[in-house]
């Protein structure tokens, strides 16, 4: 069951077109990375689904039914850049942020003392935000966007500005928010919390989604056939008794005594067939299949698609 | 949906009602306009200490004996020679009075030896007049010609009163008053329009700038946070005027009863109703009808009433417009020469006020209070000489639907400004904004 499907969304501002076509479907339950590089369109997207600007076409379907303006109490919105009233009391801001998501006064105070409890911040109820640092109006950037319990909450770059603690913190946050049943969306460059905590990601790229899936399969459609050799001589004589079995191969420099070869496998080639040539003419140590980082796929795709 | 806009009207009135700076400038605000217009008494008085000293030199022999003293002069004939009586800095000047003066053939001539005196030199001037007309007239030889000339120099007292048709009495008026109730009123709205205008647009470009706008827009429509914020911060502006009719009405109904003196409170208010019998009046008829006016709750209620509904009205106007020009902006400096558009408007209607306070009903004062962009000062400087209804109601309809007109504008040149950060844009690229989608 999809929480949230695109179909089809296009986007045009004067001169450049933010949005060409892009569908997704987001599964209810799973964190779902939204992944591409700047100026790509992530933002003009999630703008989108928080109903903050209306696409010039296609359709944004939430939970069932075309996305409306009342949707946006079922949604957490965390920006990338963002930022609260300095002037304003914690509390006091925090009660009008939750409020504005249809929350009563009463029972966002009840639930604010609980997270307010949680991370240990009571103490900050009183203080003005100007008083806080950074990462301390990032913890109740959080929490006001949670507060709600959305079922949709879109994250944009919440890392970014984090120290390494709180970040840890957040990410635990975050998934224990898709135990208890929220789907996620999360915006992002910083692959390795891709790998980390997405199950599905979509890659856009000027303006157009090039790659979508489960992180899992993505990265095994990228490592098929791919794999590290280590040798403790050189291993340019078996280049050629390897020829027939692989696309290609490239030998990287010797390094602590060992030399590794990179290569990537025929599709009807046997994976034993190559052992046994390799562990015959060189002295072989090792062999790993080369499972591509999101990184590099997120690199290799880009430029595929830019070409 | 409605209590969205609610809630943000609330945050942005509270956060700015219970704000030291807003408590002091209500309190103090009043004082200041009261000193301000005390000073000039005050100066005066503080003045007036030192007497000064002006050596009479009369070669008519018909002049020095007459002139008389003041507080703030005194004159001296002095025995010394002249060089030396010129010489003497210690006297404030000395008047040298020619020969030919009764005769018109010569003048007389006051050299100072400090900076001269507006006061003293008129009064000098009507004193000499007042000596030679004296003169003249004895040297024609009638009889009893004291008597006469007292019988002939009567004191009268112009009232003026408002001829309204339908009404049993004729309300009494007065240009002075009425010219400085609505130069105060104007400036008054000048001074709100531009104030709490230019808030509304600091607050939407600090919003901007620290990116606090990004969460709030996930739960708010823009055009509902623009609108909360204009109705927020034009309550807090209400709010003020409201402390100030109150403190008003608590001086006019309680404070004056019980500072002026009985015998005046019932002169000012027979002088009000055009019963007074000039023979018995004993107080400047201009501080009489001061002090009438401002111990009528009713006519200080109307005045407020109308300044109100110009400043509501105004404000929505032009508060929109720098609703848009804030969206559109990252900094306060890039704000300058946008503001010109708003700015320029309210200080010419400014400047055709104070024309039109000396002429309130010229075509060109009728016009200017019509048209939007002036007529909140325009008329609000007529009201007070009493024009007919229709004028005022005609624009008030105008500037309500001009209002409306323009906040439709600026909502969609707000929902594209507050997403453009970097580039400083034009007066051209709002006005386009403003035909998206």
């Amino acid at each position: 069951m999809d929480l949230l499907t695109v179909e089809n969304v296009s986007k045009q501002y004067t001169g450049h077109k933010a949005l060409d076509d892009v569908s997704l479907a987001v599964p209810e339950g799973s964190i779902y990375g939204l992944l591409g590089p700047n100026g790509a369109g992530k933002t003009t997207l999630i703008r989108i689904i928080n109903h903050i600007t209306a696409p010039d076409s296609g359709k944004v379907i939430l939970d069932g039914h075309q996305l409306t303006a009342d949707d946006v109490a079922m949604i957490g919105y965390l920006p990338e850049e963002r930022g609260l009233y300095k002037k304003m009391k914690v509390g006091e801001q925090a009660l009008f942020f939750a409020q504005l998501k249809g929350l009563s006064r009463s029972e966002a105070n009840y639930r604010l003392r609980q997270w307010f409890d949680r991370f240990d911040i009571n103490n900050w109820w009183n203080k003005k935000v100007e008083e806080l640092s950074k990462g301390m109006a990032q913890k109740i950037q959080f929490i006001i966007t949670v507060l709600h319990e959305p079922k949709l909450l879109i994250f944009d770059e919440p890392f970014s500005g984090f120290d390494p603690i709180n970040a840890a913190l957040l990410k635990d946050e975050i998934l224990r928010l898709r135990d208890n049943g929220a789907t996620v969306i999360f915006s992002t460059h910083n692959m390795s919390s891709v790998e980390e905590i997405c199950d599905y990601m979509t890659l856009i790229n000027r303006s157009r989604n090039i790659l979508s899936g489960r992180v899992a399969d993505v990265k095994a459609s990228y490592a098929e056939g791919r794999y590290d050799l280590t040798f403790a001589d050189d291993p340019s004589a078996i280049a050629e008794a390897i020829t027939p079995m692989v696309q290609n191969h490239v030998i990287f420099p010797r390094e602590n005594g060992r030399t590794r070869m990179s290569v990537k496998l025929n599709p009807d080639a046997q994976l034993r067939d190559l052992i046994e040539i390799a562990n015959k003419n060189a002295d072989l140590r090792g062999i790993t299949e080369s499972v591509p980082s999101i990184n590099d796929i997120f690199i290799k795709a880009v430029e595929a698609s830019n070409q | 949906m409605a209590s969205k806009i609610g809630l943000v009207i609330r945050r942005e009135y509270m956060e700015r009602v219970s704000k030291k700076s807003f408590i002091i400038t209500t309190i103090l605000m009043p004082i200041v306009m009261v000193a301000l217009m005390l000073a000039p008494a005050l100066i005066m008085m503080m003045s007036t200490t030192d007497t000064k000293t002006i050596a009479v030199i009369d070669d008519s022999g018909a002049i020095a004996q007459y002139l008389e003293g003041n507080e703030e002069v005194h004159f001296i004939t002095p025995d010394q020679p002249r060089d030396s009586v010129m010489a003497d800095d210690s006297l404030f000047g000395v008047l040298v009075i020619e020969r030919g003066i009764l005769t018109g053939n010569s003048a007389a001539k006051l050299y100072t030896n400090a900076a001269g005196s507006i006061s003293i030199e008129s009064n000098i001037k009507s004193q000499i007049e007042n000596i030679i007309e004296t003169e003249k007239l004895k040297a024609y030889n009638i009889e009893n010609l004291d008597q006469i000339l007292d019988d002939v120099r009567t004191p009268i007292t112009l009232q003026t009163f408002r001829n309204e048709q339908g009404k049993d009495e004729s309300s009494s008026s007065s240009s002075a008053i009425s010219y400085a109730i609505g130069v105060a009123m104007t400036f008054l709205l000048y001074m709100f329009l531009l104030l709490y205008g230019q808030m509304v647009m600091t607050s939407i470009i600090e919003e901007k700038n620290n990116r606090v706008l990004e969460i709030v827009v996930s739960s708010v429509r823009p055009q509902q946070l623009m609108m909360g914020k204009i109705i927020g911060i034009g309550l807090v502006a209400v709010t003020q005027i409201l402390i100030w009719v109150i403190l008003m009405t608590v001086i006019s109904s309680i404070v004056l009863p019980a500072l002026v003196p009985a015998d005046m409170m019932s002169q000012a208010s027979a002088f009000n109703a055009g019963t007074i019998d000039a023979s018995t009046l004993n107080a400047d008829p201009d501080l009489l009808h001061a002090i009438s006016i401002f111990g009528n709750v009713g006519y200080i209620l109307e005045i407020f009433g109308y300044l109100l509904l110009f400043l509501i009205g105004g404000f929505l106007f032009y508060s929109s417009i720098y609703a848009a020009i804030g969206s559109a902006v990252d900094n306060i400096q890039d704000a300058g020469q946008l503001q010109s558009v708003v700015v320029f408007p309210i200080i010419i209607g400014l400047i055709f006020a104070m024309t039109a306070a000396s002429d309130p009903n010229s075509t060109m004062a009728l016009v200017l209070s019509l048209v939007p962009f002036t007529s909140p000062m325009v008329m609000m400087v007529r009201i007070p000489f009493g024009i007919p209804s229709w004028e005022i109601i005609t624009s008030l309809v105008l500037l309500y639907i001009s209002f409306i007109f323009m906040v439709w504008i600026a909502a969609k040149i707000y929902r594209v400004g507050i997403f453009m950060y970097g580039k400083k844009p034009t007066v051209r690229e709002l006005i386009r904004w403003a035909s998206y989608k």
